[in-house]
């Protein structure tokens, strides 16, 4: 198809603009016969350009998108102009030599297709610039358009007389429509007059209806469309104040023709319409670097020619200098052409590759990548979701997990080498050139930004995990504890029951037997007196009634004297038990290994954390990586979220101050 | 002497019933929780309960708690509390609070006489008290000054007077004589700046008052 339509483009623009160039031509040479009301030089050459706008705007679009129905209405429209134009060019020269001429009248009566000058931009009003109506309501005002255009086209080919400069001309046709249809003329004159209107409607409509970037293609259209009413009124009412308005109308025709022209040439350059700026970009950079590449590579073959002499040596550095040249040149002259051709993108990459730098510096959290995207693409609703590597769920920049919100932004994804790093949410409309070169300018960020946001993840799990299982730890002590009082325990006492009563039970001649059951029950009182030792050191049973208690056992316990200062206000169990085994080690070790003549344990609770010191004045120099029981308290104390801090100078005592967290 | 039981575990409860009935006492009730415990109790009016402190639903301190509610509704009932492990939470107010109570480790009961001795005393409106509590609670924590001035025999006085003992009591178990005994106590009260008191359990009520006072 396009292999057809490319070179059917090129015809009918060659053939416009020959077309536009022989009227010129004609006009000139009609002046100087001194035909009236034909075009100097300079105007001559204006209505040349005013042909060869929209051939050549509508030519370059087609060669790009053969399928697009934009650039032939353009094309076919600047043919259309010169033709008519042409020949009234042709029909002015005729008749001024000869009035009967048959050539003038048929040149006249084709003359007389004026309305072709508004038709053209008129259906670029209606369907610039995805080549459809604004919408499927607008098919009734589409069908009326072409009914009245078409009905006033076939009007003026069948009129009996053709009005020129030369006065009325009588038709050529076999055919001609009666004088009496006059009315129906005006009919289809009214209905052109309306799609004018109509159109500038239908562009406003579309106006409202797209995106900024939609507004930014259509916006130049639309000027011209609000122009072409305002000529059409106040064309008329200058002709009738200054008399003529044969100057008014040619400047007229001649916005007319380019200013639609012009519109859809900035709206495909400037705005991103058809996506022809990014290749007219990339072929801008190629150009530029393949000429400077060849000079590069001349320049080097000739100084290293002048230099070794060596025809291939000489090739070979060339070669290479061109070689190494081709990266820097490239990002180079894609800086500038972008800087000078596409500003929006440029200052958007260059905003993230500042912000990947202070990213580097440590200026910067990775996780602010979504701020930076937003500045760069000057949209505060844009948002940059992160994929994680390992569950594929999606985090925000706080590491909390979210499902993509699904509220009218675009998504973007974000990646690198066919991994899906994040999603980029942002307003509809951006141009899709600057989201992309935004998108590829964030994706180093994204990907470190996830791991981060991955390993906090992880990290809060692992700690709450280990909370879970300290909890469960805490949970399973009581129980054995229970287990060993309420089971155990209680069947020895039972069992020292029966044998005391077996005993008391004794004939009195039986005392032989008495020693050995007293033996008895002394070995059950030892078992129970064992057992709570052993559910103590399982969790001490005392804890129920706080801290405080516990700890005041635990010194009692001591071979040294050691000064309880707890405080009475009670924390969740869990917290308790894990400040009194901290303790029960610190204590544990300092009497072990510090030789202490005194230790102090002090608890307080203040904004929800509970502090724990056990400070003794033993010879100090303990090591949190020695094997004294240290790294099991600083384990015990970190399950439960806390911290630990030893200050144990030789010589000078040790203390060790825990701080545990508990939700109050 | 009439008693109710509190225990859960049955072949305890049962070992329990069988020393109170050897020694001639009447078991009129065995419950298997507080609920049970204080129905009987209302049943019976009995003169002693015998009552595990932990028991269902949760095993935590239901036992102390009904402890408490018979001492208010029923204060004809002695309440002897048996426990498993040391604990001290309710026990003072509990002993301080007008006498009928007593509290005992469980394996306290294998020495069968002191057992039977301290129902005796908690029924008739005495007092008991573990000497392991008791030595919880003397060795307790803070500025004990006034305890570190005792001699190691007041000590052990002391112990024995908080554990709810008679001076005879005590006599027998240090083996002194009472005189000697009393010596001792008028000294300890002196020490601990309390009122001489011949009354038997006001002296455990005035030591467990000033053990309270330095343990709060």
């Amino acid at each position: 198809m396009s292999r057809v339509l490319r070179p059917v483009a090129c015809v009918i623009a060659a053939t416009a603009v020959a077309t536009g160039v022989a009227t010129a031509v004609l006009n000139v040479i009609g002046e100087e016969r001194g035909v009236d009301h034909a075009l100097g030089l300079i105007g001559a050459v204006l209505f040349v350009i005013s042909v060869a706008a929209p051939a050549s705007v509508g030519l370059f679009v087609a060669l790009r998108q053969p399928t697009n129905r934009i650039p032939w209405i353009l094309l076919v429209g600047s043919l259309s102009v010169a033709v008519v134009i042409a020949a009234s060019a042709i029909a002015d020269l005729a008749l001024e030599g000869d009035r009967s001429s048959t050539l003038g009248a048929w040149a006249a009566l084709v003359s007389q297709q004026w309305p072709v000058l508004f038709l053209w931009p008129l259906a670029l009003a209606y369907v610039f610039p995805d080549g459809r109506l604004p919408s499927p309501r607008w098919r009734p005002v589409g069908a009326l358009v072409c009914l009245a255009c078409s009905g006033l086209s076939l009007m003026l080919l069948f009129v009996p007389e053709s009005d020129t400069d030369y006065g009325q001309i009588a038709s050529p046709m076999p055919f001609t429509l009666p004088r009496s249809l006059e009315p129906v003329f005006w009919v289809f004159w009214a209905g052109l007059l309306a799609s004018l209107v109509g159109g500038a409607v239908a562009l406003y409509a579309r106006y409202r209806a797209g995106d900024a970037q939609r507004r930014r293609q259509v916006l130049w259209l639309a000027y011209g469309a609000v122009l072409v009413p305002l000529w059409l009124g106040g064309g008329s009412v200058v002709a009738r104040v200054v008399g003529s308005s044969d100057d008014i109308d040619f400047f007229g025709i001649m916005i007319l023709q380019v200013w639609p022209a012009v519109a859809v040439a900035v709206a495909v350059t400037r705005h991103g319409l058809y996506a022809i700026d990014r290749v007219l970009n990339r072929t801008l950079v190629y150009v530029v670097l393949t000429a400077l590449l060849v000079a590069t590579y001349a320049l080097v073959a000739l100084l290293a020619g002048l230099v070794v002499g060596g025809s291939a040596l000489s090739a070979s550095v060339a070669t290479i200098a061109a070689a190494l040249a081709f990266r820097p040149l490239l990002a180079r002259i894609q800086a500038l052409v972008d800087h000078r051709f596409a500003r929006a993108r440029f200052d958007a990459v260059r905003l993230l590759r500042n912000f990947l730098d202070q990213v580097r510096d440590g200026h910067a959290e990775p996780e602010d990548v979504g701020a930076a995207v937003s500045l760069a693409l000057a949209d505060p609703s844009a948002e940059v979701v992160f994929r994680l590597p390992e569950t594929g769920a999606y985090a925000n920049r706080h590491g909390h997990l979210i499902e993509l919100p699904d509220d009218g932004r675009d998504r973007v994804m974000i990646g690198r080498d066919e991994r899906e790093l994040g999603v980029l949410l942002h307003a509809p409309g951006l141009p899709p050139d600057l989201v992309r070169a935004v998108v590829d300018g964030a994706a180093v960020t994204v990907e470190l930004a996830r791991l981060r946001v991955e390993l906090r993840l992880q990290l809060a799990e692992v700690e709450s995990s280990r909370a879970r299982i300290a909890q469960a730890g805490y949970a399973e002590r009581r129980r054995i504890e229970r287990d060993l009082h309420d089971g155990a325990q209680q069947r020895l006492v039972t069992l020292g029951i029966v044998l005391r009563r077996i005993q008391r039970s004794l004939p009195r001649d039986a005392i032989a037997i008495d020693p050995a059951l007293d033996a008895a029950v002394d070995e059950v009182t030892a078992a129970i007196a064992d057992l709570r030792t052993i559910a103590a050191g399982v969790r001490p049973p005392r804890l129920d009634e706080g801290l405080a208690a516990a700890l005041a056992d635990l010194a009692r316990g001591a071979t040294v004297p050691v000064e309880v200062s707890a405080t009475a206000d009670r924390a969740p169990p869990e917290v308790e038990a894990a400040a009194y085994f901290v303790a029960c080690e610190a204590l544990t070790n300092a009497l072990k290994h510090a030789s202490p003549t005194h230790v102090v344990v002090e608890t307080a609770r203040e904004n929800g954390v509970l502090r724990l010191l056990v400070a003794d004045d033993g010879v100090g120099g303990a090591e949190t990586g020695g094997g004294m029981g240290l790294p099991g308290m600083a384990d015990r104390v970190a399950a439960q979220g806390g911290t630990l801090a030893i200050d144990s100078p030789p010589g000078a005592g040790t203390r060790i101050a825990v701080q545990l967290p508990c939700a109050s | 002497m009439r008693v109710v039981i509190a225990e859960d575990t049955v072949l305890l409860r049962e070992g329990l019933a069988g020393l109170l009935e050897d020694a001639g006492h009447e078991v009129v009730g065995r419950a298997g929780d507080a609920d049970a415990l204080l129905t009987l109790i209302g049943e019976h009016e009995p003169d002693l309960a015998v009552v595990d402190v932990r028991m269902p639903p949760d095993y935590d301190d239901e036992g102390t708690r009904a402890a408490a509610e018979i001492r208010r509704t029923h204060p004809s009932t002695g309440v002897l509390v048996l426990s498993q492990h040391i604990e001290t939470r309710h026990i003072v107010e509990l002993v301080t609070d007008g006498g009928g109570f007593g509290y005992l480790l469980k394996d306290r009961v294998l020495d069968v006489d002191d057992f039977l001795d301290a129902a005796r005393r908690v029924a008739d409106g005495g007092s008991a008290l573990d000497p392991q509590v008791v030595a919880t609670l003397i060795g307790a924590p803070g500025p004990v000054r006034a305890l570190g001035e005792l001699t190691p025999r007041e000590h052990e006085v002391l112990t024995l007077m908080a554990e709810g003992r008679t001076n005879s009591g005590i006599a027998k178990r240090l083996w002194l004589t009472e005189k000697t005994v009393e010596t001792h106590v008028r000294a300890i009260l002196m020490k601990l700046g309390l009122t001489v008191s011949d009354d038997d359990h006001r002296r455990v009520l005035a030591v467990l008052a000033y053990l309270r006072a330095i343990k709060g």
